[in-house]
């Protein structure tokens, strides 16, 4: 655990009213197992400090690889210093940014950090049940990963912080063979924010996800392409996530707006059926705790909900303190950090359309001649909102009912002109986390959804 | 300074004495100065300070690894603790192993020490050429930096080498706007150890500026049909590398899940494609010098006139699968040749098909099949570049794919690392609305 330290009083900050220090901590542990044999065991930590320093609308940045106070003034000079270099080089002449909410927030539970044993023992369990129970697999893989951020923040104007951000996962990926002997491959993922102690107690209480991931892949490996076109479709959860996040979210990251998003020209105007509402959650959502819970961003502002589309309209954006002056907005927490020597950037948090009220039962039943897209490997979108998302489970809707599953396929579209064709939205939403967003730094988000009923281009083959 | 040999060495001892009977040791210290650009206007002058240090050991061919970021005696006692604390979680596995010894060497690439002035005035000038050159360009993010890398690698066979690197960067992502209209965002960039060239001279950045700003009005394809696309450099890079994955190295051979588990030495490409893993190739700026084995690496053909010369395959992989280790594992670093063609000449022998700049798709599966939608891409119709085009996928599979190779362009790029030509790959399926 980081120990905390008080800058108040040392006049570190004294003549910078807008400057940061920042203490981190990052840990990764990996466990891979394929086929039985352990093809990874790792683990890595990095510490380190950081400082942000912003004069006329310029930032300087330095960190390095030391968590001493000792530490703490070189960094912020050399902040400063770059901070001076590039103001007197391009001259912006900005004013000094309106202040966060000061306070102090403080989260006193330390997450577990047990020995690779632990992954190992627990990895291999779950690889022998696999073995004995699924026969007709070609290939078998388990892969442990543990990571964790813990940051002290401390500012000179708004939230000193100290927070930690767990998370763990056991991803399973299979591989059959269907009939014509091409490989056919699948993965499901368990765990979610916390340290592997709490969330993996004991490796039988994974065997019901073995189970239920090779009766999918066995569906899988015996399915149909679909059909290539415009189709209705019932969008699953975890893909209804995937838009949120990669087709809707980042369109909205008022960096990229600034940048010349879709978004720009769009704010108040409707994109999306008015049964389609998103927000960017900071740390709880529908009266739980949020997938990966965010309280105080890393320029110390307050996280609080970022509301995005009310009833089909685009109301806001999100943002750092920087734009939300320059958009007239608040800041809501936006502005995170990967590693210790990174600096913050718009981020995401735990963004989701909001769940409706129809039944999913009901949304099958109402398609003639349609498909029920679950599972996703991999989605990419641009800032123009145009989509494309791997689909790696689903099923064909024929006469109301489910079909045969589907190979792996694509689906594509726009999301500002796609979200218009939403005509059913289920009232259950699915949340995922174990990704990493992708935007200069890596970040973990979550990302959710209800299922919904729309038109999609399939990419069939 | 820290003595990154002794260190070392004293990292090996400790892990020796801890009970490893083989070990390796990788300290490394880095500097980076990086100026970003953001929306149009200098954002950020960021300046990182980092070390690393990564420990690997062995005992009756178990192994565990360890990385940190500190060089502190205590946190290192406790890295080598917590290694072979996981060398003990494993199982033993004799295809593990580390290089033989290849003695001590000492290599640099690059430029390490940058000059920071000369390099800030290349990145203004970068910023104001493009503003001239493309009116309707928006800048949605520009990175320049510069890193320098001091890194050794030890073992406990007797090898130790002591790299020294450094080289500028540069990146854009943009679009162009007209009239309230953009097109698709681009991404292009480059590592270079040339600042006495204009930076919007290097790489193939003036190409992909030029040709984003014709792809503000788009053509939607209609139906489907099949034709040939041509591939612009990254985005051919960035499918041979799925292919590589998929087929060629690592868990498929492993498990025999890859489509090429049995074709060493067969065919698995046109008679007419040669692909090569370069990391020494003249344009390479910082080159894979050691495999994470500890061998020293030498460039070789993956695939030569179409035969299938060798896997990516370190030691682990070569015992597993009973293949030859291969000469390095550097599918970062690929080499095409050139072909006879100009990319004109190329186009214009293509009745119909796509200009391919960016490919935005899923994984491939495992058996290659492909599908995704083509972006900032121009039809072609006759022979000529047509329309920019819009919600257009293609799809196929790359290991049919690459029997349909149709020829390579004279132009090569180089992006640093890949040196490639623009390629045609005929068959591919067209779709769209």
């Amino acid at each position: 655990m980081l120990r905390e330290f008080d800058l108040t009083g040392r006049d570190l900050f004294a003549g910078e009213p807008d400057a940061e220090v920042r203490r981190q901590r990052n840990t990764v542990r990996t466990v891979a197992l394929a086929q039985g044999d352990l093809l990874t065991n790792e683990r890595s930590e990095t510490a380190g400090l950081s400082a942000r320093v912003i004069r006329g609308g310029v930032a300087g940045f330095a960190s390095v690889a030391d968590v001493s106070e000792e530490s703490v003034k070189a960094v912020l000079d050399e902040a400063k210093k770059n901070a001076a270099f590039l103001d007197g080089m391009v001259a912006l002449g900005k004013p000094a940014l309106p202040k966060a909410q000061s306070g102090r927030f403080r989260m006193t539970r330390e997450p577990g950090d047990p020995e690779q044993k632990a992954y190992v023992e627990f990895a291999r369990e779950v690889d022998a049940y696999i073995e004995k129970n699924c026969p007709k697999l070609i290939s078998r893989r388990l892969r442990f990963r543990a990571d964790s951020m813990e940051k002290v923040l401390t500012v000179s104007g708004g939230t000193d912080a100290h927070t930690f951000l767990p998370r763990c996962y056991l991803y399973l990926s299979f591989t059959a063979e269907s009939p014509d002997g091409a490989p056919v491959d699948l993965t499901s993922v368990v765990g979610g924010y916390g340290s592997f102690d709490a969330l993996f107690r004991d490796p039988k209480d994974v065997f019901p996800e073995v189970d239920l991931l090779y009766g999918k892949l066995l569906a899988k490996a015996e399915g149909v392409r679909p059909e290539a076109g415009i189709k209705t479709c019932i969008l699953g959860g975890e893909l209804t996530g995937m838009l949120a996040h990669e087709a809707v979210g980042h369109t909205v990251e008022a960096d990229l707006v600034i940048g010349g998003s879709v978004a720009g020209p769009m704010l108040g105007k409707v994109v999306a059926s008015p049964l389609v509402s998103l927000t960017d959650f900071a740390h709880s959502a529908f009266g739980k705790a949020a997938p990966l819970p965010v309280y105080v961003d890393d320029e110390g502002t307050p996280a609080v909900d970022a509301e995005i589309i009310r009833d089909g309209i685009l109301i806001g954006y999100m943002n750092n303190r920087d734009s939300a002056r320059r958009f007239g907005m608040e800041p809501k927490g936006n502005a995170r950090a990967y590693a210790f020597s990174d600096e913050p950037l718009i981020r995401m948090r735990n963004t989701a359309i909001l769940p409706g009220h129809s039944r999913l039962s009901d949304m099958i039943a109402s398609i003639e001649d349609g498909y029920y897209l679950i599972d996703t490997n991999n989605g990419q979108a641009d800032t123009t909102g145009e989509f494309m998302f791997g689909v790696t489970m689903g099923y064909e809707i024929k006469n109301g009912k489910l079909g045969r599953a589907l190979l792996d396929t694509t689906i594509s579209g726009v999301a500002f002109e796609m979200l218009k064709t939403v005509d059913m939205v289920s009232d259950t939403v699915t949340w995922s986390s174990s990704g990493f967003c992708g935007k200069k730094q890596p970040m973990p988000v979550g990302l959710g959804g209800p299922e919904l009923r729309c038109r999609l281009m399939m990419g069939g083959r | 300074m820290t003595d990154l040999k002794k260190l070392a060495a004293e990292c090996l001892a400790k892990l020796k004495e801890a009970g490893a009977d083989a070990a390796q040791a990788r300290p490394s210290v880095s500097e980076h100065r990086e100026f970003n650009i953001d929306g149009g206007e200098f954002s950020l002058y960021r300046t990182v300070f980092s070390r690393s240090l990564t420990l690997t050991a062995f005992r009756e061919t178990r192994t565990g690894s360890v990385t940190l970021n500190s060089f502190e005696p205590a946190d290192i006692d406790r890295a080598v603790s917590d290694c072979m604390a996981s060398v003990e979680s494993d199982k033993p596995d004799p295809a593990r192993g580390i290089a033989e010894d290849q003695g001590e060497r000492e290599l640099t690439a690059g430029v390490p020490e940058p000059d920071a002035e000369k390099f800030f005035a290349r990145t203004k000038e970068l910023k104001e050429e493009i503003e001239k050159r493309y009116p309707t360009i928006m800048m949605e993010q520009m990175i320049c930096d510069h890193g320098k890398t001091e890194s050794v690698y030890a073992d406990t066979n007797g090898n130790l080498f002591r790299m020294v690197y450094g080289a500028y960067g540069v990146g854009l992502m943009f679009s162009a706007h007209r009239g309230g209209k953009a097109s698709s965002f681009m991404g292009a960039g480059y590592q270079t150890a040339d600042l006495d060239t204009p930076l919007i001279e290097q790489g193939d950045i003036a190409r992909a500026l030029s040709d984003v700003e014709k792809q503000i009005d788009t053509v939607p394809v209609e139906g489907s049909f099949t034709g040939t696309v041509v591939l612009a450099p990254d985005c051919l890079g960035d499918l041979l590398r799925c292919a590589i994955g998929s087929f060629a190295s690592g868990t498929p051979l492993i498990d025999g899940t890859s489509v090429w588990r049995d074709k060493l030495g067969k065919e698995v490409a046109s008679p007419d494609f040669t692909l090569s893993l370069a990391p020494h190739d003249p344009a390479v700026v910082l080159p894979q010098q050691l495999t994470s084995d500890g061998y020293l690496t030498e460039d070789f053909d993956l695939i030569k006139n179409g035969v299938l010369e060798s896997f990516v395959a370190g030691i682990y992989v070569s015992n597993k699968v009973g293949c030859p280790r291969s000469k390095n594992t550097a599918t970062g670093w690929l080499s095409m040749p050139a072909g006879d063609k100009t990319l004109d000449e190329l186009i214009a022998g293509i009745d119909d098909g796509l200009f391919v700049y960016r490919f935005s798709g899923g994984r491939p599966a495992n058996n290659g099949d492909f599908s995704g939608v083509a972006k900032n891409s121009f039809r072609i119709k006759d022979g000529k570049i047509a329309d920019a085009v819009s919600e257009t996928m293609i799809s196929g599979n790359l290991a049919d794919m690459l029997f349909r190779f149709a020829g390579a362009s004279k132009e090569r790029v180089s992006d640093g690392s890949s040196t490639l030509p623009f390629a045609a790959f005929s068959g591919v399926t067209i779709s769209g609305k």
